[in-house]
């Protein structure tokens, strides 16, 4: 079928737009914004409609929406854009192509323009092509809205030039080969040579001059046709170079192949940039969307850095989503600051962390890990040493080593010392803030929200720390809420590589009542086994708690209270503790003697009571079993005035 | 030469024909020269020998016009093909975008051909260029010549097209194979423009 590209008279002037065109109509793989620049009458508004034609015969058909902006314009003027904008808009999106023509009609029609700016730049986010028109060059339009401007900018600009005078000559020829009838055949050289502006005046002309021909029997002669017009004759034009319709795939033709070429070139380019742009439009839309100030990709894209869009979305895309994690923290636990320009702009993140940690701060404190319960105040001993590397690893790389964490030992052999000690190296290594508490204040807690309200503010005050510690966790068994709670805590500390901590009186094997999700996650982290304290650490105990004291140098009370029998830390603090309360209280020196005196009288009393009446015996008591260097006897009480008497010997 | 130039908002490849002497270098360009419209073409600068010999280089300037924003502009070099213009031959392959290297087809001209290959490779190499960067065409030309004279395409393959880069015959003088040439190599050198890291 004959089309409008057949009856368009290429000339090396337009050769390059109708190829280019001619390529859109043909295939999908072509520029997505065509924008055609050329004088009135050079041949733009023949293309569209060759355009429009070949698409919408094309099997199947193709829709295309051919729009004159000039009858816009009108119509804009007249009853509003309003009115007619969001059908036209509607249906200029769902067409597979659309043909803006007369660009420049809609110079000074401010609403058009952004009208205009947004269909194009939705077409171009949905890979659709669009062809726009102008009379002007785009420089030449000073009152163009300057994001269009820079938008048609961006597409590919093909000129149509003014067509040579045989071009023209061709053009009338045709023509007065379409009307018939006795023309003059130089008519159509002799008009062409004539120095009108565009092919729309010269076919004005030769309509005049047909006019007059029609009433005339015999041809006119050129000189007096152009004389009827008031046109001076000029030299005609030699024969006219292009005198058939442009073959479609002739071989070896030589506008052909270069234009093949070119329109491959353009192809490629285009497909290049308009994929680096789209990707980037792509993001914008899509974080502004989620109200995300987007500067950064803007000027991306106004300096068209090219390339692999691909870091760019990635490292944009990893700042806003921090920004939204802190908006998030931010509506939960400073509403106040919801409206911040900081916690809308990935570029000020900075500024948005430095807000959000303020808030925190202002909010109440979380539990701290105990200051006193530090690593220098720890016993360190073969019972423990397995724990306190772990822990150094935990400190050295917080969130990536043994996370989670879970210390197992019975009741009293340190693990709360260890848990707070690694807390507060953590606080020390300014991690950020970190919660340290005990199952049962967790339990606590978690009993006192009353509101939903307030159960949003628990969980981001625990979302939201830099380590979340739990001692005697098998505390929470049946406890499914929470269980819960913790686990999503739990959750989001973990995806966030920030470290956890716990502690727990029995073997997680042997925990009943416990989510398995909770357990699993539990099992699946470092477990290590503190075992009660070895003389080592009981020595080392004994010599920090007598530090402070009239008593720090003596090596015997030192070697007596370690060597005591102790199945916890906690019975060691016991029993220098009361050692030292005794001797508070009596004002004196504390001494191995005074020691033994106070610890093994209790004994003694303690293990008759136990026994009931006392047996009959010397009043001679071997010292405890901690005694390891001492072997003396020590009479401690004489329970009977028998006991007194001793076999005389002659 | 940088092939994008966004300051200027400009596109700029630089393309070479290379192989050896009487290949059909200067006949490509001279072809895509007759082919290009005047108001796209600069001039075309043949310095050549009497015997019509290219002594230094040619060069055709060819003005593809504003796509996608960017003036696009494709320059188009030879290098002499004779063994002893081989520094001429390495100042103009500095910066080059891409090359074409012309296979004369004739069986008898097989050894220069791979000379020519072997030189091209040599030059790159010095100049720090990765050959596997590179992008190359390989165009086997005369194929017009009677088949008893030349090797096909398959053999050509055979010898040079060890990196299975796109080849395509030709005849350079009668334009069969000439812009087939051109634009596989311009759609491989151009594709490289998404390939480039981003400046931000």
């Amino acid at each position: 079928m004959t089309d409008s590209f057949a009856s368009f008279v290429a000339d090396p002037a337009t050769q390059a737009a109708m190829s280019a065109v001619r390529q859109l109509a043909d295939g999908p793989r072509m520029a997505y914004l065509l924008v055609l620049v050329g004088q009135r009458g050079a041949g733009k508004s023949h293309l569209l409609r060759a355009v429009r034609d070949r698409l919408t015969t094309a099997v199947p058909p193709r829709s295309v929406e051919l729009v004159a902006l000039g009858r816009l314009t009108d119509l804009v003027h007249n009853r509003g854009l309003t009115d007619a904008g969001a059908a036209l808009r509607d249906r200029l999106l769902r067409a597979d192509v659309v043909l803006f023509d007369d660009l420049d009609a809609a110079e000074r029609q401010v609403p058009v323009q952004a009208f205009l700016y947004d269909v194009i730049e939705s077409r171009i986010g949905a890979g659709l092509a669009t062809v726009a028109a102008t009379g002007k060059s785009l420089g030449g339009m000073p009152n163009l809205d300057s994001r269009l401007g820079r938008r048609l900018r961006d597409g590919t600009t093909l000129e149509l030039g003014r067509p040579s005078a045989a071009t023209i000559a061709t053009i009338l020829s045709r023509k007065i080969a379409d009307v018939g009838g006795a023309v003059h055949p130089g008519l159509a050289a002799a008009l062409a040579a004539v120095g009108l502006r565009s092919v729309k005046e010269y076919l004005g002309a030769l309509q005049r001059i047909l006019a007059v021909q029609g009433a005339t029997p015999t041809p006119i002669a050129p000189d007096d046709a152009l004389a009827l017009l008031g046109l001076e004759p000029q030299t005609p034009p030699p024969a006219p170079a292009v005198v058939a319709p442009v073959p479609e795939s002739p071989a070896n033709s030589s506008a052909t192949e270069f234009d093949a070429f070119l329109t491959e070139v353009v192809a490629n380019v285009s497909q290049q940039f308009d994929r680096w742009r789209g990707r980037i439009r792509e993001t914008i839309a899509h974080w502004q969307a989620q109200g995300i100030r987007t500067r950064r990709l803007e000027q991306a894209l106004l300096s068209d850095a090219g390339g692999d869009p691909e870091p760019l979305v990635a490292a944009f895309g990893h700042d806003a989503s921090e920004l939204q994690r802190l908006v998030a923290e931010a509506r939960i636990i400073a509403p106040d600051l919801a409206g911040a320009e900081v916690l809308r702009d990935p570029d000020q993140l900075a500024g948005a962390r430095h807000l959000v940690l303020e808030a925190r701060a202002r909010r109440a404190p979380l539990s701290a890990p105990l200051p006193d319960l530090t690593l220098a105040r720890l016993g360190v001993g073969p019972s423990n040493r397995v724990a306190l590397e772990t822990i150094a690893g935990v400190i050295a790389e917080p969130g990536v080593r043994s996370n989670p964490l879970v210390l197992i030992g019975p009741s009293g052999v340190g693990k709360t010392h260890l848990l707070h000690a690694l807390g507060n190296a953590l606080v020390g290594r300014g991690v950020g803030p970190v919660a340290c508490l005990s199952a049962h204040s967790l339990l606590g807690e978690l009993a006192n929200l009353k509101s939903a309200e307030e159960v949003a503010q628990w969980r981001a005050r625990y979302q939201w720390v830099a380590a979340l510690l739990i001692d005697d966790v098998h505390l929470i068994a049946h406890e499914p809420r929470c269980q819960a709670e913790l686990l999503n805590v739990y959750e989001a500390l973990f995806d966030g590589a920030r470290p956890l901590a716990f502690t727990s009186a029995r073997p997680l094997s042997e925990l009943g009542g416990f989510d398995p999700r909770l357990l699993t996650r539990l099992e699946g982290g470092t477990v290590v086994d503190v075992a009660p304290p070895d003389r080592e650490v009981r020595l080392a105990i004994v010599k920090a708690m007598l530090a402070e004291t009239p008593a720090a140098g003596d090596i015997g009370l030192l070697d007596y209270l370690a060597g005591r029998p102790a199945d916890s830390v906690r019975s060691v603090h016991g029993v220098v503790q009361r050692v030292l309360a005794e001797a508070l209280a009596e004002r004196a020196v504390p001494s191995t003697a005074f020691a033994r005196e106070i610890l093994e009288a209790v004994e003694t009393k303690s293990s008759q009571r136990d026994r009931g009446p006392v047996a009959p015996s010397s009043g001679i008591q071997s010292p405890g079993m901690g005694i390891v260097r001492s072997r003396e006897k020590m009479i401690l009480t004489w329970p009977t005035a028998d006991d007194r008497l001793l076999t005389e010997f002659p | 030469m940088p092939l994008v130039n966004f300051t200027a908002r400009e596109i700029t490849c630089k393309l070479v024909y290379y192989g050896p002497g009487r290949c059909g270098k200067t006949t490509n360009l001279q072809y895509i020269h007759g082919r290009v419209p005047e108001a796209r073409r600069g001039r075309m600068v043949s310095l050549a020998t009497q015997s019509d010999r290219t002594l230094f280089f040619d060069f055709l300037p060819i003005e593809l016009g504003v796509i996608s924003g960017f003036t696009t502009r494709f320059q188009l070099y030879t290098v002499p093909g004779q063994v002893y213009y081989n520094a001429t031959r390495r100042l103009v392959l500095q910066g080059a975008d891409g090359v074409v290297f012309v296979v004369d087809s004739q069986a008898r001209r097989f050894d220069e051909n791979i000379e020519s290959f072997q030189n091209l490779q040599e030059n790159l190499l010095e100049q720090g260029v990765d050959v596997r960067q590179l992008p190359v065409v390989l165009q086997y030309n005369k194929q017009d010549l009677p088949s008893d004279l030349i090797l096909s395409p398959p053999e050509l393959d055979d010898a040079f097209n060890f990196r299975s880069v796109p080849s395509l015959p030709a005849d350079a003088l009668h334009g069969t194979g000439v812009f087939e040439t051109l634009k596989a190599l311009s759609t491989v050198v151009l594709q490289r423009l998404a390939t480039r890291a981003p400046t931000l």
